[in-house]
């Protein structure tokens, strides 16, 4: 089944070292649509980076620093971006420790004017 | 938080999942409505009534997958204005257990499957060797059982009324 976020997560899991690409409900913290390479556990992903983008909103608003514009996460053997979008929607993409993170950035932050 | 068990055997994967899954209350119980474990309860008779309604939700939903799709649906969400709560099976090679989880706004649904899904395998790795399976809760020890493993969980204390979360 297509959805009307299907070509945009395919751009963005078409940029160099990206495994999975998300939107995801951060309340729920389950996948609204997906593009996931073979052998990512989309529904791990999901339930955590929205955890993660979550806590990182209620913490960003009771510092009073407003709302969080971009996460990154980088672990041993991966990272993990995300942007929030409309309403509950957060994006999400999954990338190697070596993608260019500038990239992936521009093309979230783009992507995310569409989800707006 | 307080967890009890009374098969000792599950006490820690599931301290492990009420941990991780940030749960409010657990409870872990046989389709029949006895009690295997909790976690969170405090009074016994919140358990005897979580089990009864937790088994009987589960059974009806349970047949209504039979009837619309030929076979039982598993997991089941529903969302109340702040608390949530989440009921699905999980099968050990001792036979299926049911799991009640109670959440709030400081998890999500995404989180307590996912981390549900972590509880089935350490069950299954975690249970001794099968030595005798249990038979069918019977009518005519149900009640002796069940008193019997609520003794065991709040060491005689079966008083008290109403749901406290």
């Amino acid at each position: 089944m297509s959805t009307p976020f299907a070509p945009m997560l395919e751009n963005l899991t078409r940029q160099r070292g990206v495994r999975a690409s998300l939107i995801v409900s951060e309340s729920d913290g389950l996948i609204v649509d997906s593009n996931v390479r073979f052998g990512q556990d989309g529904d791990r992903v999901a339930a955590l980076a929205a955890s993660l983008y979550r806590k990182a909103r209620l913490s960003a608003s009771a510092a009073r620093l407003g709302d969080v514009a971009f996460l990154q996460m980088d672990a041993e053997r991966g990272r993990i971006c995300a942007v929030g979008g409309r309403s509950d929607l957060v994006l999400v993409v999954v990338s190697d420790p070596t993608a260019n993170v500038g990239l992936i950035r521009v093309a979230l932050l783009k992507a995310q004017e569409s989800l707006a | 938080m307080i967890i009890a068990a009374v098969e000792p055997w599950v006490e820690a994967p599931l301290r492990k999942y009420v941990d991780d899954a940030r749960a409010r209350l657990a409870l872990l119980l046989h389709p029949s409505g006895q009690v295997v474990a909790q976690a969170g309860f405090t009074r016994a008779v919140d358990v005897m009534t979580a089990c009864a309604l937790a088994a009987a939700v589960h059974a009806t939903a349970g047949e209504l997958g039979r009837q619309v799709e030929g076979r039982a649906f598993r997991g089941l969400h529903h969302a109340g204005a702040e608390k949530q709560l989440y009921i699905a099976p999980a099968e050990t090679a001792r036979g299926s257990y049911i799991c009640l989880t109670v959440f709030d706004q400081e998890s999500s649904l995404g989180l307590v499957r996912m981390f549900f899904a972590d509880l089935c395998r350490e069950l299954v790795s975690a249970e001794p060797a099968v030595q005798a399976l249990r038979g069918p809760a019977l009518s005519v020890n149900f009640e002796s059982e069940l008193n019997a493993n609520l003794s065991a969980l709040f060491g005689g204390r079966t008083g008290g009324q109403g749901l406290v979360i």
